[in-house]
């Protein structure tokens, strides 16, 4: 498992172009953000020409991997040494990450126009650039204190940018949020604390080395993964999900609910991967929670009347499926090939979502602006008049049924041989029991939406290229299914 | 010597606990806040006894000074005319659940009691050899208490910050103050105070749009709260 | 040569249509109008160019890998492109059928977008050349259906929507679940290999059983075999032309011939038979044809009379696969194509009666063949050719069926094609006696329900000419069965090559 995650020595050192592609990778979007705070844009054009040094960078890297395979920095700052590692993984969920990162930010101008004047939204930049550049930094640092940094920058503006719309509910859920994630943090670090007392470093690739198991890495184990789970909204830890979600502006939800949540979940397992790398329960114990967390997400968005908190519902059942795999990646005797394919169908999975929701989200947002109604029956007629932005509900709604040709189905495919090889029948049950019931709240909201017979509003007409980059997204996420061999190729690559 | 030393850091631990505790239960809001102050100095000289005088001005500067204003203008002293100040918490809950809370955190105490006894081998033999160690066991399990039992918000966010001065002294009593124990402190201090200060804009916000009762709600919505 | 564009082009050529009319706005109707008449005359082309490498002995096959082990397949082989022609030119008709039928009808776009969609799933379908590619296709169609079975949005549409998601969306997780064990015992299995599944039979034979159940018990859903077959009669509220194409070609021939694919090109002939699954699939069949049969006798409107007589004739073809001779397999086949036709054509004309009369119940029929004498002739054409009299298409089904029980030594299936005959003679007869010896408002008396002048001739051109062409198919098929290229040329050729390899 180890060697999945890219800790271990690399061959070649980083090029000078690398190490500024690096720097614009992480730099960039944060003082984008600032620089956007002082000049709030209006329209599209300036914050796509801001994306594309991140963008740009993104490719760079991508392409000094291809080259030279894993690379590594490391730096000593007043006796801490910071790491950082760049392998398959990292150089895929970093892609991610701007793409999506992007998308939201492109969508943010017209979002803002078209709702009600805030006084608050020009501060909804910085928030965003320090969040795309902590998540950037989440999946390359490679010790717990770079970890803890990213970590918390990451909460406190996701936090930020969740309290922006002012609405009182919106402002309950996120102070109820910002205790949690506080909290969950200190959960975190007291496990560190544990860690660097007993084994007396940070690195996660000297870490990875001298760990073995015993009560204090089960416990140390315990409280990163508590903390953690709580800011991943796992199943049972998932109550403040809804509300942040249905409250917040439409980028904001998708930005969290695409990104935030899996890279704590990211954190999880590589953290125990090293913790735990054979134990039996614990991953069990997860995905126990996961199955609970499919059929209980799923109930919840079918029996909603909101259509942000059916996307958000949803996320909750998805996380489900994430979790159920664990026993296929963390634990003893487990075949080299069921874990393979786990590991692939996992990212694949995570990675659809992400897509996936960031796309639902915005189109759930257009849906809503146009109909002024937040309420399923609200959309009554919006087939008729509003094809697109329920087009691209469908399309990505695919996704997150698992329904071929998209990736949701592919790496659907790949959980199920995997789990068929190791017998895992329970888990077998549960994926496709989400399945069914995927569709059935996804047909119910499209039920809503074919009801031709509701009186006609009038609709409020979207900013160009609001339903277009919804539409991208949504496509990404589903060409990923066919296209998959690529991605997972790249994942591949810095393993073998 | 060492008897003194001993004695100073006995004293102080007890300061410390003694502090937090009226921090954390009293009910009357302004008191809680300057007890919290009176905390947090007192966690500047538990930095200073242990040789981390960085952290020490740190802590004097993020905990006592910038997130005790966080705190008082949360509490509406500075701008009384702008929306009611708060003075007492009022909220009540039903025992059962408070109950519930209290084992919850029990749990956690037994759970970081036994971490602590499996890394630091010497305690098991004279636990009075660490007693800031032994005060972060017992600051932390008991704001951790206070945090699952209050609803005030304010309150909540007293009983985090006191739960995360308990977490650091935890983590200095076990790995040392080396570098990295002491970057990991400096940035959790930064992120309370940033969350405390996130935390103090949000109540005043609610105060000002809800009135008091909306601190009390723990995030339902109102139709829900009763 | 490997021509891989062949099989490629045909797919995204429907595939392209689907983009350009979403994009096109709604208002833009003449060109919509001629992209899908274009692009439906070209992948005819693309088809016959198929047909004619595939008699040459020439399969076109395309592939990618997906992921490890897993890949996308098209092939062109002779029963994939024999549904393929059958479905391309089948679009064609419904299509023009679609375009008048619609005339002046709101959401329009959508409608022929999905309906465009619905036929890239089935060319899919046809050349998939593996269980994951066939899957694909497969769950599409489900989904691309959806949007046409609620068109109208009313609320019975809608019901009616959810009860056709209920089973096919089941049927897709029980089929997922199949393929996905395949897959685990066997790796990527292609229909084209020669091995078929017979070196896991002494190990694994529970397994194969089991995976055997999952896959047919998926697809038997979308072929409407009973008792699965809940979803068809509600799924008639959707307008005429998508009426025609679920029940004529799309959604239950692809369940039919997934079934096919299955049997002859996954398992094999002789480990289906060795499984003892063959037989219980043709009393399941039989049981099907007569239960659609007694229930089509009972109902009182158009629609779902043909409707339950469709779960009666498409349970023919799985009939076909269950005699395991040539003659059956050669009727299975043949039926595809027949069916196909002379189905469509009922469908034609019922929602001719319902566009230019207003008729949906059986009894408001009296006469009506002399105000539309070419639409009733059609219909009669169609009846006959479902009772399975000459010289109509259904006949030579019917009669290479009964040879292939008598080869086959199954006397109780010649039974229950005897009964079926009669039981479709009792229900089509009356409304063929109806449309010509009856007097009605044609006549002067009583008056039809809502009158409608569509046209010069008896209804509008676009809605009488495609049903007056498959007609007339449905007759040639039969008259010149014997002609190369005819669909028994073609389905013997397709079974000679599963029996003689």
């Amino acid at each position: 498992m180890i060697w999945r995650f890219g800790l271990f020595e690399s061959t070649f050192a980083p090029l000078v172009s690398t190490h500024w592609a690096l720097c614009i990778a992480l730099g960039f979007p944060f003082l984008m953000g600032l620089l956007a705070a002082l000049f709030p844009p209006k329209r599209m054009w300036p914050v796509a020409l801001a994306c594309l040094p991140v963008l740009a960078s993104g490719w760079v890297l991508l392409s000094a991997y291809d080259q030279a395979g894993l690379l590594r920095w490391q730096w000593d700052v007043a006796g801490v040494s910071l790491s950082l590692r760049l392998n398959g993984l990292s150089v895929l969920l970093l892609l991610t990450t701007q793409w999506i990162g992007v998308a939201a930010a492109l969508y943010t101008p017209g979002s803002l126009r078209l709702s009600e004047p805030q006084p608050l939204s020009r501060w909804l930049w910085p928030l965003m650039g320090v969040l795309l550049s902590a998540l950037s930094l989440i999946w390359l640092a490679s010790d717990l204190l770079t970890l803890y940094v990213a970590l918390e920058l990451m909460g406190l503006s996701a936090v930020g940018m969740l309290l922006l719309s002012g609405k009182v509910a919106a402002l309950l859920a996120g102070m109820r949020y910002l205790l949690l994630a506080l909290v969950g943090s200190l959960a975190y670090l007291l496990g560190v604390a544990l860690i660097l007392g007993h084994w007396g470093r940070l690195d996660l690739q000297g870490l990875a080395a001298v760990v073995e198991p015993g009560p204090v890495a089960w416990i140390a184990a315990a409280l990163i993964g508590a903390g953690l789970a709580l800011k991943a909204a796992l199943f049972p830890m998932h109550g403040w999900l809804s509300p942040v979600h249905g409250n917040a502006w439409t980028p904001v939800s998708a930005l969290h609910a695409a990104l935030v949540i899996k890279a704590s979940l990211f954190m999880l397992l590589q953290l125990w991967s090293i913790l735990l790398p054979d134990t039996f329960y614990a991953p069990r114990v997860i995905a126990l929670l996961g199955m609970l967390a499919i059929v209980w997400g799923g109930l919840l968005a079918w029996r909603t009347d909101s259509l942000k908190t059916l996307v958000a519902s949803s996320t909750v059942a998805q996380l489900g499926y994430l979790m159920v795999v664990f026993p296929l990646l963390l634990g003893p005797d487990i075949a080299p090939l069921p874990r393979a394919l786990a590991w692939e169908g996992f990212w694949l999975q995570l990675i659809g979502h992400a897509f996936a929701k960031a796309a639902m989200f915005m189109a759930a947002g257009n849906l809503i602006l146009a109909t002024g109604e937040s309420t399923l029956k609200g959309l009554a007629g919006t087939s008729r008049r509003l094809p697109l932005s329920l087009l691209i509900f469908g399309v990505a709604s695919v996704t997150l049924m698992g329904l071929p040709p998209s990736s949701g189905f592919t790496a659907k495919w790949l959980l199920l041989e995997a789990m068929l090889i190791s017998q895992q029948w329970w888990a077998v049950a549960a994926l496709l029991t989400g399945t069914l019931l995927t569709a059935a709240y996804v047909f119910r909201m499209f039920r809503y939406s074919f009801d031709d017979s509701a009186p006609r509003h009038h609709y409020q007409p979207l900013a160009p290229g609001m339903d277009l980059i919804a539409l991208s997204l949504a496509l990404t996420a589903f060409g990923l299914g066919l296209l998959a061999h690529f991605t997972l190729a790249l994942m591949r690559g810095g393993g073998v | 010597m060492i008897a003194s030393f001993d004695a100073l850091e006995i004293l102080l631990a007890l300061g410390l606990t003694v502090t937090a505790l009226a921090c954390l239960f009293d009910r009357h809001l302004v008191r809680a806040c300057c007890f919290f102050v009176a905390f947090a100095l007192a966690m500047t000289l538990a930095w200073w006894q242990l040789g981390a005088p960085w952290l020490a001005a740190v802590e004097l500067l993020l905990g006592a000074v910038l997130t005790g204003l966080c705190f008082f203008y949360a509490l509406g002293r500075f701008f009384p005319g702008v929306s009611s100040s708060l003075e007492r918490d009022s909220f009540n809950e039903p025992w059962s659940r408070s109950f519930a809370r209290l084992l919850l955190a029990l749990a956690w105490f037994v759970m970081v009691g036994a971490a602590i006894r499996y890394v630091i081998t010497d305690m098991v033999y004279s636990p009075d050899e660490q007693p800031l160690l032994l005060a972060g066991v017992m600051i932390t399990a008991s704001a951790l208490g206070a945090f699952a039992l209050h609803r005030h918000l304010l309150r909540r966010l007293l009983a985090f910050n006191i739960l995360g001065s308990g977490v650091f002294m935890l983590l200095a009593g076990v790995a040392g103050t080396s570098a990295s124990a002491q970057a990991l402190i400096t940035v959790g201090l930064c992120i309370a105070w940033l969350g405390s200060m996130l935390g103090a804009l949000l109540i005043r916000q609610l105060l000002h749009l809800e009135g008091v009762d909306a601190l009390g709600r723990d995030g339902n919505p109102k139709e829900n709260a009763t | 040569m490997n021509a891989a564009w062949l099989p490629v082009t045909t797919l995204i050529t429907s595939l392209l249509v689907v983009v350009i009319i979403f994009s096109l706005p709604e208002e833009a109707r003449r060109l919509r109008t001629t992209v899908n008449l274009l692009a439906a005359v070209i992948k005819i082309i693309l088809v016959m160019l198929m047909v004619g490498r595939v008699s040459a002995g020439r399969e076109d096959i395309f592939s990618f890998q997906v992921v490890g082990g897993v890949d996308f397949v098209l092939r062109a082989d002779a029963l994939g492109v024999m549904f393929a022609g059958l479905s391309s030119l089948l679009w064609l008709c419904t299509t023009i059928y679609a375009i008048g039928y619609l005339e002046g009808s709101a959401n329009r776009k959508r409608f022929f977008g999905f309906f465009s969609l619905c036929v890239t799933s089935t060319i899919g379908i046809a050349l998939a050349d593996n269980l994951f590619t066939f899957l694909i296709f497969y769950e599409m169609l489900t989904l691309s259906t959806y949007p046409l079975v609620v068109h109208s949005g009313t609320q019975k549409a809608l019901d009616a929507g959810r009860v056709y998601l209920r089973y096919t969306l089941s049927a897709g997780v029980v089929l997922l679940l199949g393929a996905v064990l395949l897959h685990y015992l066997t790796g990527d299995q292609s229909f084209s290999s020669e091995e078929g599944l017979s070196d896991y039979l002494n190990d694994h034979r529970g397994l194969l059983t089991l995976i055997f159940a999952l896959l047919v018990g998926g697809l038997a859903v979308k072929a409407a075999m009973v008792p699965l077959h809940g979803w068809l009669p509600r799924a008639m509220v959707a307008p005429a032309p998508v009426s025609a194409l679920l029940h004529a070609v799309a959604v239950v021939k692809a369940g039919a011939f997934g079934i096919l694919r299955v049997v002859y090109d996954l398992f094999g002939l002789q480990l289906s038979i060795e499984l003892g699954v063959i037989s219980v699939l043709a009393v399941a069949a039989s049981i099907t044809i007569i239960y659609g049969s007694l229930r089509a006798l009972a109902q009182e409107e158009l629609k779902p009379r043909l409707a339950f007589s469709t779960v009666s004739q498409v349970s023919y073809i799985i009939l076909g696969i269950g005699l395991f001779g040539p003659f059956g397999t050669i009727g299975a086949l043949a039926h595809l194509l027949h069916q196909g036709l002379m189905k469509v054509t009922l469908f034609f004309c019922a929602g001719n009666y319902a566009e230019e009369l207003g008729i949906h119940r059986i009894d408001e029929m009296d006469g009506a063949g002399k105000r539309m004498p070419l639409t009733s002739i059609a219909f009669t054409v169609g009846a006959l050719g479902m009772i399975g009299l000459p010289p109509v298409a259904g006949f030579i089904t019917k009669w290479y069926l009964g040879i292939g029980a008598i080869r086959a030594e199954m006397y109780w299936v010649v039974v229950v094609l005897i009964a079926s005959s009669t039981l479709n003679a009792m229900y089509f007869l009356p409304i063929v006696h109806r449309l010509w010896f009856r007097l009605g408002p044609a006549h002067g008396q009583g008056q039809w329900p809502k009158e409608q002048r569509l046209g010069r001739l008896e209804t509008h051109g676009w809605l009488l000419w495609p049903m007056v062409f498959t007609a007339l198919a449905s007759l040639g098929a039969g008259l010149l069965a014997g002609m190369p290229f005819s669909p028994l040329d073609w389905a013997t050729r397709v079974a000679t090559g599963e029996y003689l390899p």
